[in-house]
């Protein structure tokens, strides 16, 4: 009942809800944040392994398309007409024997060489003569080739070069294979050039067969690249600013790993890589693991904290509402049961335990205190009245033992030893020479003498734990005929310890002297009380007291010495008073 | 083969048709540089995918013709009939000299087809592709160079001086050269070469004597 306060601390289950799911959560940022960072450093490294990997490649395919450019020139160079002609030419020119015009002959050559351009992977086929002169250019670049005079640049290699050359011609640069035309006679005629223009389109055939982006430099120049503008632009700067490492470098806020994967003289061709590209679809890919390794933690914490929550709250709210129960019964003797839920409930509820029967106790020594000031209290009322001393204790053992006799309940007994001490605990109110007056008493004396019951009543309502002796103080000097006092009850109406008590007290007053009177022996006083037996006395009762008399004699014998032998000479009863 | 060949083309110096006073030039042929046999590396791979024969190995000398430039024969010029055969792959010999009207055979010794053509101003023709055993024939009706070429296999070659005068010889072996028969006067006398081309020299003939003159071919700056 307490737990389900709707304002005040957050339940149990709340709490652990939160902490769990604080812990989940925070797992689950460092297991993002880690497996992140090292999918980053794992990707780089493939990203790295597999550049390594396509320099490799590349490299032994550019060898290889190298080799087969060359082969096809040498095969290209074989031409008999382009032979013929070239030589036939040579020949003629030397004779003196050309007039200026062009020659059919170099007319023959250009449509030979346009032929075989068509059958080259070449962007420009072109035939020089030994002196290095183009005397014809074929193929889709041959413009440019042409345009920059070529051949100049061309003349200084005018040789038989086993590695490619590279020359620029027309703004464009050219990666040349040279192979020379030969008779068999072993020399030279011409050179057959294929040049291979190392331009964007150059870089896009490479980008498409790797997969990969490409750039060509020539002398830290950035020429054609497959890259964006603004990573082009990074790449630039990075070229020209320090000597290359095999670090990724950064182009435009990505990371790049790069290889050079070829080159000609000044010129070079790398490949490069975004790593963080790999990396996003890596680590798209762990997202959504994580989402759904998040799911399913968030479910278990869920599970479990509603599991914990339930463990923990339930054994308590057990105890509370055993509490509860204890507290509405106003039973604090009964001890908790152990639920053995958990150790520290079971602590808890051991040291409540404890702590309640410490209460009890510290109760019952209350209680006892109460009794002994009470007790005091009573003989010190008996005690105005030198006639009436021990009366209230005297009154007591009578009526418990009556009450024994009357085979009642233990805690009704209790209250009627206390409530019997109490009995008269009206009477301090009624002054002393009231009390002790030995004649007859006026109308006033005796009203007074009868409001002792009220008082007492009211004396012990202000106070809880006196509560249950009420009725015997308020109605112990009612009669079963109705004409007692102060609510003038009949019969079965007056509470059967008001009954005891009533008896009790007529007893002790029969057989205890008086100022104006000797105390009269026990069995005049049953004779007197049965003579009175249903009219004043209730006769279950007189027969109760004469059944618990015997057995008390020897205690309760007032301060008279008459023995029960004595009882029949006793003379009646004493005036009205009977208190 | 190719001594007799030489021979025969010495043998047909004209013998003068009118009876005057002739000198005669005499003298040597240097080769001052080897010609053939220089290895071209051409590339880091197999240089070549063709295979060829061996070449006949004939001396560099028998490229070398030896003739007066730019006379004017006064009669009646002699035909000087020549053969170049086609053997392992090859023009044999690859240089000749013939006089103007001269016809020059090709019979084809090898197994396989051979084809004849050339594409000089002063000689087209395409004389076919023909095979093994048949030998085909062309004649040379205007001086100048005639450059020979297979279309089958694109590295033979051969030459062909057609000139207006019979003043010319092939040296021997040795280098050493005579031109007989010389009207006296003064004359350019050239050592040719087909990749070199004319090394000229002044000569003068005087009748009844014998003129000595040395001819030197240059190194060549190509490889």
């Amino acid at each position: 009942m307490t737990l389900r306060r709707p304002h005040g601390p957050p339940r149990l289950l709340v709490k652990a809800l939160a902490v769990s799911f604080g812990t989940v959560a925070v797992l689950l940022v460092l297991v993002f944040l880690g497996v992140r960072m090292s999918v980053r450093d794992q990707v780089r490294r493939t990203v790295t392994q597999n550049l390594d990997i396509s320099q490799r490649m590349l490299g032994a395919l550019e060898d290889r398309r190298r080799h087969e450019l060359r082969l096809q020139a040498e095969t290209l160079a074989e031409n008999p007409t382009l032979k013929a002609a070239l030589d036939t030419w040579a020949a003629e020119r030397d004779a003196a024997t050309a007039d200026g015009e062009r020659s059919p002959l170099l007319a023959t050559l250009q449509h030979e060489l346009d032929k075989l351009a068509a059958r080259v992977e070449s962007d420009a086929v072109a035939l020089a003569s030994l002196d290095g002169e183009t005397l014809a250019v074929a193929g889709r670049l041959s413009g440019a080739w042409v345009a920059d005079a070529a051949d100049a640049r061309l003349l200084k290699t005018n040789a038989s070069p086993a590695e490619d050359s590279l020359i620029r011609a027309g703004g464009t640069l050219f990666r040349v294979i040279r192979v020379p035309l030969m008779l068999d006679d072993g020399a030279v005629i011409g050179w057959l050039d294929l040049g291979t223009a190392l331009d964007d389109h150059y870089a896009l055939m490479l980008d498409q067969m790797s997969r990969l982006r490409t750039a060509i430099a020539d002398g830290g120049t950035l020429i054609a690249t497959t890259l964006t503008p603004r990573q082009a632009a990074d790449f630039q700067v990075a070229l020209r600013s320090s000597p290359l490492t095999s670090e990724p470098i950064d182009l435009a806020r990505s990371s790049h790993a790069f290889r050079e994967i070829g080159g000609v003289a000044t010129a070079r061709i790398y490949a490069l890589s975004s790593v963080d590209d790999a990396a996003a679809a890596a680590i798209a890919r762990i997202n959504a693991v994580l989402a759904m390794l998040a799911v399913g933690a968030v479910l278990l914490a869920l599970a479990g904290s509603v599991w914990l929550a339930r463990r923990l709250s339930q054994p308590i709210e057990q105890l509370s509402r055993a509490l509860d129960e204890m507290a509405a019964a106003r039973d604090l003797s009964t001890p908790l049961a152990i639920t053995g839920s958990s150790r520290e409930v079971d602590l808890l509820t051991t040291t409540f335990n404890h702590l309640m029967k410490s209460v009890s106790d510290a109760e019952a020594r209350t209680e006892a205190a109460y009794a002994g000031a009470i007790r005091a209290l009573a003989a010190a009322l008996d005690a105005r009245d030198p006639y009436t001393a021990g009366h209230s204790e005297r009154v007591s053992v009578l009526a418990v033992a009556i009450g024994r006799v009357l085979r009642l309940p233990d805690e009704d007994l209790e209250v009627l030893r206390l409530g019997a001490l109490l009995h008269d605990i009206g009477k301090i109110g009624i002054p002393d020479d009231v009390l002790r007056k030995p004649g007859p008493l006026t109308d006033a004396e005796f009203e007074a003498i009868m409001e002792h019951p009220v008082v007492g009543a009211r004396i012990l309502r202000s106070i809880p734990f006196l509560h249950p002796h009420i009725d015997i103080v308020e109605l112990h000097h009612e009669r079963p005929d109705g004409l007692g006092y102060p609510k003038g009850l009949r019969g079965d109406d007056i509470p059967i310890l008001a009954r005891v008590v009533h008896v009790a007290d007529a007893y002790d007053a029969i057989t205890s002297a008086r100022a104006y009177r000797q105390g009269r022996s026990s069995a005049d006083a049953l004779r007197e009380l049965w003579r009175c037996a249903g009219t004043e006395y209730h006769a279950e009762i007189v027969a109760a007291l004469a059944r618990a008399l015997p057995r008390l004699e020897p205690v309760t014998t007032p301060a008279s010495s008459a023995g029960p032998a004595d009882v029949r000479r006793m003379p009646s009863a004493p005036e009205a008073l009977s208190a | 083969m190719a001594l007799l060949m030489a021979a025969a083309v010495v043998r047909a110096t004209p013998v003068p048709d009118q009876p005057q006073a002739t000198g005669t030039i005499s003298g040597r042929v240097t080769l001052t540089t080897r010609m053939r046999g220089v290895p071209i590396a051409t590339s880091a791979y197999a240089p070549r995918t063709v295979t060829r024969q061996g070449s006949p190995g004939a001396p560099e000398m028998r490229s070398v013709i030896v003739y007066l430039k730019d006379v004017t024969f006064q009669g009646t010029l002699s035909a000087t009939p020549a053969s170049i055969r086609q053997e392992q792959e090859s023009f044999s010999p690859r240089v000749v000299a013939v006089t103007r009207g001269s016809t020059v055979d090709f019979p084809n010794f090898d197994p396989y087809f051979h084809n004849v053509f050339s594409l000089s101003r002063t000689a087209t023709f395409d004389l076919g592709r023909y095979p093994s055993g048949q030998t085909r024939t062309r004649r040379f009706d205007r001086p100048g160079l005639v450059k020979v070429y297979c279309h089958i296999h694109s590295q033979m070659s051969a030459t062909i001086l057609v000139l207006d005068h019979p003043y010319f010889t092939t040296p021997g072996d040795d280098g050493s050269f005579t031109l007989a028969g010389v009207p006296p006067g003064e004359y350019t006398l050239v050592g040719w070469h087909e990749r070199v081309g004319e090394q000229l020299s002044p000569v003068t003939v005087r009748a009844g004597s014998t003129t000595a003159a040395a001819i030197s071919l240059p190194v060549n700056d190509a490889p």
